[in-house]
């Protein structure tokens, strides 16, 4: 069993290497995380309206509960 | 690999990060305002009454003697409805409301812990033992409606449910002692 | 890793049976309440079953799967062995004492009280004592997952404990403190209860009790996927982890926030008053912080994974992820199943709008979509990506993994989703058959048969997986040796210690608690509810 070495993230020797290049990563770095804002907003935002619709069109009119 | 790259890379996108979660967050407080603003507005709340009452005598005398049982319209003309969840039925197991005017349901347990709701309104709460439940409502629509145990109170608990019948004005007419009966159908 | 893959595989092999029983019973279940199954079985089997499954499920499921993947994560990501396996043996056989003492009280018909129990309901004390052995086992892994960690930083001093580490020490100390509450209302009421030692039970204190671990417990169990999230996915998606940072944050948002929220599963209850539920709907709103920032950190995470491999415009990675591989399609299916079990959620917590879904098939939709959904689609995931470990071989072929997830999530939204429509229009909980001749409960019989056939996918889909598993010790392909962790896209050099260790956070936890959960306890001893009669099933 190797000993945990001092590399950077200090994860075992043989579970860390990764085969991206650094170039290619910093390329992708440049728009990232414009896909996942729209995707993950769209989401949520679906989802504060599907809340609202609930709350105002099924809930409010089925009478008051306090 | 210079430091340089992963430097802005950390700051820019702990950057997005913060913005996403602020992004978010105005979404959810946007909709947290909702809920207060009507809340306080109409009051709108969870049944909240804390009320304590002794499960072992509930029957014996007081507000949920048998006789006191059911709707009553009080010198005032509020509408109080007083029932018992046991197992395995609510007693009464048909209740009149009026349609339109404010509703006080105060219920009460002798055994364990049940629960109820009413199909088609936001009359629902748990009905615990040493507690009295209350819930405020205005019923809307005039119909026959369903009022379920919905909390598990034993092998019993499929069979355990009320009527409720909500009463247009020109029916719902109390007796000399202030009690209404539903009607016979 | 050679010191605990007999360990993991058989936590695991004891959870993943409990999970196949327990799927024949849910099955069975809706059959039974379905109008094609409306003379088959009694309340009391059907009880029985209940009981059976929700235990199964929630408690050996999942404690076993958790302590098995973290004795996993612990000896992979610290690179070491792990430190007093034999206490981890154990308490995997006081566990599985405490399983055989539990099933055998409820098969008796002695235990049906479900997964919940319903004090004043009282059943068999080995009902009890049995599942105070699960937990006090599970303590025993909690303490070995501190002592891993303690002992790595000794060894590697101002290092960043590797996040799945991290979070699965997060999850150890969070589920320390939330099992407080259900072995006080044990220890303290519901076993003396059950023994005959006194013959009433204060119904408000147990069930407050009770509430303190009922919503930390389901992070405990969600916990494992949200560490597969940050730790497995982007590395067997081909990419790099957004943010190590963030990732350490939202086990530390979960820790903080999910423990003293467990009360609004009370909003409905007459012991508290509006004040304290509000303060628990707040609270909730903060809990759903770490999985919105986990949405979005996972699925930039992808995003990288899907540039790197040609992706172009604001979408166009999405079509170029490695979705043959099963842990990449796991993911996406739970992504789309945490929308929609996060949206009941949400409903949930709507302060008075819980009235319109309290104790409805909501309610069973919602925690099976976000549990059974979710979460356990990503149990799956794990076992696939780990088993190769395990057993030295590797699978034949991804294309049954990816057929029984695809199954999996079919059933799920099939089952679910016609749920949520009618615990809308009313159709109760718990219930051991519905009354078809009533008008309003014959229109939702259709729909009913809809959610059965969910269930006999899901049926379906579970058998195939114990086939995967199994079917994966006997195959003839060694594995192939490839690493596991994901690297973030900044690996941290050093993280404060505030990331990197829970002393502070265990005194915000006690804050909060305190906050929570102070007065509302504190409320039954100053001044006790009348106490109710204890209702002995056995």
């Amino acid at each position: 069993m190797n000993p945990s070495d001092q590399s950077s993230d200090a994860y075992h020797q043989s579970e860390i290497a990764d085969e991206i290049d650094e170039a290619a990563l910093a390329e992708v770095m440049r728009v990232t995380p414009l896909g996942a804002a729209v995707l993950a907003g769209t989401a949520v935002a679906l989802l504060v309206l599907g809340y609202l619709a609930i709350y105002l069109m099924v809930f409010l009119p089925r009478g008051t509960v306090g | 690999m210079t430091d340089r790259p992963a430097e802005i890379h950390e700051k820019r996108i702990l950057g997005t990060e913060l913005l996403w979660a602020f992004g978010v967050g105005v979404l959810v407080a946007a909709t947290l305002s909702v809920i207060v603003f009507t809340a306080l507005s109409r009051d709108i709340n969870p049944p909240s009454n804390v009320e304590r009452s002794d499960p072992k005598t509930l029957h014996l005398s007081g507000e949920f003697a048998e006789h006191n049982l059911g709707t009553t319209v009080g010198p005032d003309g509020r509408v109080t409805v007083r029932i018992i969840a046991t197992q395995f039925m609510f007693v009464p197991r048909c209740i009149a409301v009026p349609r339109g005017r404010e509703v006080t349901l105060r219920f009460a347990s002798p055994d364990v812990v049940h629960g109820l709701l009413i199909t088609g309104t936001n009359v629902n709460t748990m009905v615990v033992p040493g507690f009295v439940a209350q819930v405020h409502t205005e019923f809307t629509r005039g119909e026959d409606l369903l009022m379920r145990c919905h909390e598990y109170c034993g092998l019993g608990h499929s069979e355990m449910w009320a009527t409720v019948q909500v009463m247009p004005d020109d029916q719902f007419k109390p007796g000399p002692d202030g009690r209404v009966s539903c009607a016979q159908r | 890793m050679r010191n605990v893959e007999r360990l993991c595989l058989a936590h695991f092999w004891v959870a993943f049976a409990a999970f196949l029983v327990a799927c024949f019973l849910g099955a069975w279940q809706m059959w039974v309440r379905s109008p094609w199954g409306a003379n088959v079985g009694t309340p009391g089997q059907y009880f029985m079953s209940v009981t059976a499954h929700g235990v199964s499920m929630a408690y050996v499921l999942t404690t076993f799967f958790i302590m098995g993947f973290g004795y996993f994560v612990a000896v992979t990501s610290l690179g070491r062995p792990l430190p007093g396996k034999v206490w981890a043996w154990v308490a995997f056989w006081m566990a599985i004492v405490g399983v055989v003492m539990v099933l055998v009280p409820i098969i008796m018909g002695q235990a049906s009280v479900l997964f919940t129990f319903y004090p004043p309901l009282t059943a068999s004390p080995w009902f009890y004592i049995g599942l105070v052995l699960v937990v006090v086992g599970s303590w025993v892994w909690c303490v070995l997952m501190l002592v891993a960690m303690r002992e790595w930083k000794r060894e590697n001093p101002g290092q960043p404990v590797p996040l799945a580490m991290f979070a699965t020490v997060a999850n150890a100390v969070m589920w320390l403190w939330t099992t407080v509450g259900v072995a006080a209302e044990l220890l303290f009421q519901v076993i003396p209860a059950s023994l005959g030692i006194v013959q009433t039970i204060d119904a408000g204190l147990a069930r407050t009790l009770f509430s303190w671990t009922l919503h930390a417990i389901v992070y405990f169990w969600l916990i494992p996927a949200y560490i597969a999230f940050y730790t497995l996915v982007p590395r067997a998606a081909g990419g790099r982890l957004y943010s190590d940072t963030m990732g350490r944050l939202t086990f530390i948002l979960f820790l903080i926030f999910s423990l003293p929220v467990g009360m609004h599963h009370l909003m409905m209850d007459p012991q508290h008053g509006n004040g304290w539920k509000f303060i628990q709907v707040l609270l909730t709103v903060f809990v759903s912080v770490p999985t919105l920032l986990t949405v979005f950190t996972i699925t930039a995470s992808l995003e990288i994974a899907g540039r790197l491999r040609g992706g172009r415009g604001v979408f166009g990675w999405i079509a170029k992820l490695p979705w043959e591989r099963p842990a990449v399609l796991a993911t996406g299916l739970a992504f789309v199943m945490l929308g929609f079990g996060g949206f009941g959620g949400l409903i949930n917590n709507g302060y008075g709008m819980n009235a319109m879904i309290h104790n409805t098939s909501w309610v069973t939709a919602h925690f099976h979509l976000i549990f059974g959904g979710s979460v356990v689609v990503m149990y799956f995931a794990i076992a696939y990506e780990i088993w190769p470990r395990l057993t030295g071989r590797e699978h034949a072929s991804p294309a049954p993994l990816r057929w029984q997830l695809w199954l999996w999530f079919i059933g799920m939204m099939v089952m679910t989703l016609p749920w949520h429509w009618l615990g809308l229009q009313g159709q109760w909980r718990r219930v051991a058959n519905f009354n078809y001749d009533d008008p309003i409960i014959a229109a939702w019989g259709p729909w009913v048969l809809v959610s059965l056939f969910g269930g006999l996918v899901l049926l379906a889909s579970a058998l195939l997986f114990v086939r995967n598993l199994a079917v994966l010790h006997r195959s003839p392909l060694p594995v192939t040796q490839r690493p596991l962790y994901a690297l973030a896209v900044h690996p941290p050099h050093r993280v404060p210690a505030a990331l990197n260790g829970f002393g502070l956070w265990n005194v915000l936890v006690l804050v909060l608690m305190l906050l929570a959960y102070g007065y509302p306890i504190a409320q039954f001893v100053i001044e006790p509810s009348p106490a109710a009669m204890v209702h002995r099933l056995h």
